[in-house]
Order: structure tokens, then C-alpha cells, then sequence
């Protein structure tokens, strides 16, 4: 199973949805990845600008408390697992998935480049603003029942789905 | 918990989630872009069926009193505007925060840009951040739970949403079956133009 190129979606929904367990009894809070950019990109900004401590929101986050550096473990964790898994099944990535030729009709890497970090800045503007991304308000918040979440998630789908439609081609 | 534990078992459990994204392969530009564009449903069925399972986890977990729920606050317009622009930078970088990370890990290059552009993101968004709370964007209710509204326990509401979302996903799965959704090279990247009906998927010109 470990050797696997791809398990069913389900096997591995069930698999990433019983990580709350630890994530509730251990640490206390539900899962979620967005905030430990705030904790990484607060203390990075932090060597050039001291001041970025003064704002409460950024001491929050970079304070070291068990759950904010514990998310930081966690998506550390997540790319070390996703080698891990992907060296195990013997399966090969190109530097750039070839969908993107095809959704940005240009093979130009620089371009793809330029539009990862501009999409990955918009990505976390969202999630800050929203408080939560796809882990924090889609997995945990909706299982929870929560109603922001709930509203968040909707609203994160219907932006993904307009921006694919209108700003990529098919792929 | 001592902040090395934490770590400790923040590492551990972020190498089981990276091992389960890689092998559902729903870190997969292929696969994320496909869903946006309502061509690939891999994300949906990762996505509902980890939800439906955190939904019986929790059940159980608060039902027998083990575990408080850690609800977010609603806060309606920061929740759409924010989910909206969350939404966007999904689509054009064919990842979420988490995923990423995952791009990262497999070597995908261009997440590396994403990952640093999410940093610059969310530097942009602290600096800004004092003012945008005591905006509109502040505003909004306690933390709410559906269940509350409605006046049931919250363990009765979890499990009737995790049978709702298990009719859901098989119906979707008799749709959409996930093996005709992988693409050969499991990156979700399919020939163009396939279609819903499974089983022809490769009598069809690629490209």
C-alpha cells in the first residue's frame, strides 16, 4: 500500500480526516495550514523590520506556543511526507506539471513562475482575510459545523471556480 | 504540552498528511485546476470524505465530553471577500496553503514560488491587518455552530452531515468513477475533451 501510485480518494479522506484526533487531543485545535505563513513570514519580516513585533496579530503568531509552532511542524511535515510517499511509489515530477502549458497556452517557466508567486500571495491575502484556508475552515471548520466556515468554503469555490473558468484555458 | 513536543507531533502528523495528499494525488495541479474547471472531482471526494470523517471523529470525541469544539467566529464579510481572493489564488496556483507544501515536496518548482508568495502574502496581509480588524471586515457574530441555531446537540448534527456527505459521495463516485479521473500519469493531467463516461476515456485523440 505504501508503494501505491494513487490510493482511492476515500481511503485517503479517511486517513487525513482522522488526523483531527491528535490534532484535538494533543494540541488542543483542529487542523489547519494558513496561519504558520503568518508565523514563518512574521519572524522572516522580522529580521528586517523589528518593528512587525509591535503589531499584536504578528506577536501572536510568531509567540512560541505550542500550536503555533506546532502548525509550522505540520506543513513541514507535509512536504517531507509527500517526498517520502512519492520516493516509496517510484513515481517521477516533471519541474512543472504539464496541465500548465495547457491552462496558460505558454511553456514559458519564467511566466508560470511569475503567476505561482502572484497566486500564492493572493492565496494567503484570502486566507488571512477569511482567517483559514482549505484545511482550517474547509476540512475543520465544515465538520464542525461551523457557520463561517461553511459560508468561507462556498465562497472559496465559487472564486476558484470563476478564476479557472474565466482567467485559464481548459485543461 | 512543552513546545518540542509539540513540534515533535506536529512533524509526525504533517508526514501522515503529506503521505495521504501525495497518494489521493489531490496535491496535483492536475487535479485541483480539473475541479475548479468542474472537469476532475478528485478534490471533492478527498475533500468530503475527510470532512465526513473529522464530522464522526468529533461526534464522538465531544459527544463523550473528550474534546471542546474550536469553532472560528463568523465573520460573514471578511468569510466571503476573503474566500473569494483564497479562491482565486487556488485556481491560478493550482494548489491551497497546505498543498503546496506537497508541490514542494514531490519538486515541483513552481510551488516553490507559490510557497514564497504565500509568505509575502501574509507579511502583506499582518502589515495591514490593524486596520483591516477595526474595518467591516472585523465585523460579524460569536462562534457559531449550525447546531446551535437549530437547537440539537452538536454530535446528532455531525453524524446526520457525515451520512449526508457519504449519499453524496457515492452518488458522485457511480458518476464520476475515480480511477477514470487519475490520468495516466496520475497527475490528473486527462486527454481533452474527455468526458464523464469513464470507459472511453482513452478512445479519444490526446490533444
Amino acid at each position: 500500500m505504501l508503494m501505491q501510485k494513487a490510493w482511492s480518494p476515500y481511503v485517503a479522506g479517511i486517513f487525513i480526516g482522522l488526523l483531527q484526533i491528535p490534532a484535538f487531543l494533543l494540541i488542543e485545535t483542529a487542523l489547519g495550514a494558513s496561519s504558520s505563513y503568518v508565523t514563518i513570514g512574521g519572524l522572516v519580516a522580522s529580521w528586517i523590520d523589528p518593528s512587525i513585533l509591535k503589531i499584536d496579530y504578528v506577536a501572536r503568531h510568531v509567540a512560541a506556543t505550542a500550536k503555533n509552532w506546532w502548525q509550522v511542524a505540520l506543513v513541514i511535515g507535509i512536504a517531507v511526507g509527500a517526498f517520502a510517499s512519492m520516493k516509496l511509489s517510484g513515481a517521477t515530477r516533471q519541474p512543472i506539471s504539464p496541465i500548465w502549458q495547457r491552462a496558460l497556452g505558454t511553456a514559458s517557466p519564467a511566466k508560470r513562475y511569475a503567476l505561482a508567486f502572484g497566486a500564492g500571495f493572493i492565496m494567503l491575502v484570502g486566507a488571512r482575510i477569511a482567517d483559514g484556508c482549505t484545511s482550517g475552515h474547509g476540512l475543520s471548520g465544515v465538520a464542525q459545523l461551523a457557520v463561517g466556515s461553511t459560508v468561507a468554503v462556498a465562497a472559496m469555490f465559487a472564486g476558484g471556480i470563476g478564476a479557472a473558468m474565466l482567467l485559464l484555458r481548459r485543461i | 504540552m512543552s513546545l518540542t513536543l509539540a513540534i515533535a507531533v506536529g512533524l509526525v502528523m504533517g508526514i501522515a498528511f503529506g503521505f495521504a495528499l501525495e497518494k489521493s494525488r489531490v496535491f496535483e495541479p492536475g487535479i485541483i485546476v480539473g475541479q475548479m474547471q468542474l472537469r476532475n472531482f478528485i478534490m471533492l471526494k478527498v475533500f468530503l470524505t475527510a470532512v465526513a470523517t473529522g464530522a464522526v471523529v468529533l461526534a464522538v470525541l465531544n459527544g463523550f465530553g473528550y474534546v471542546k469544539l474550536q469553532p472560528k467566529a463568523a465573520l460573514y464579510a471578511a468569510d466571503i471577500i476573503g474566500g473569494l481572493i483564497l479562491g482565486v489564488g487556488i485556481a491560478l496556483a493550482g494548489a491551497c496553503p497546505g498543498t503546496t507544501l506537497a508541490q514542494v515536496g514531490v519538486g515541483y518548482r513552481d510551488a516553490l514560488f507559490t510557497l514564497l508568495g504565500g509568505i509575502a502574502g501574509a507579511v502583506a496581509f499582518s502589515y495591514a491587518q490593524p486596520a483591516l480588524s477595526t474595518s467591516f471586515l472585523g465585523q460579524g457574530g460569536g462562534r457559531l455552530i449550525f447546531t446551535d441555531l437549530i437547537g440539537i446537540p452538536y454530535w446528532v448534527g455531525a453524524l446526520l452531515l457525515a451520512a449526508a456527505l457519504v449519499a453524496i459521495l457515492v452518488a458522485l463516485e457511480k458518476w464520476k468513477p475515480w480511477r477514470d479521473e487519475m490520468g495516466g500519469d496520475v497527475d490528473g493531467n486527462l486527454p481533452q475533451g474527455h468526458s464523464s463516461s469513464g470507459s472511453k476515456m482513452f478512445a479519444q485523440p490526446a490533444e
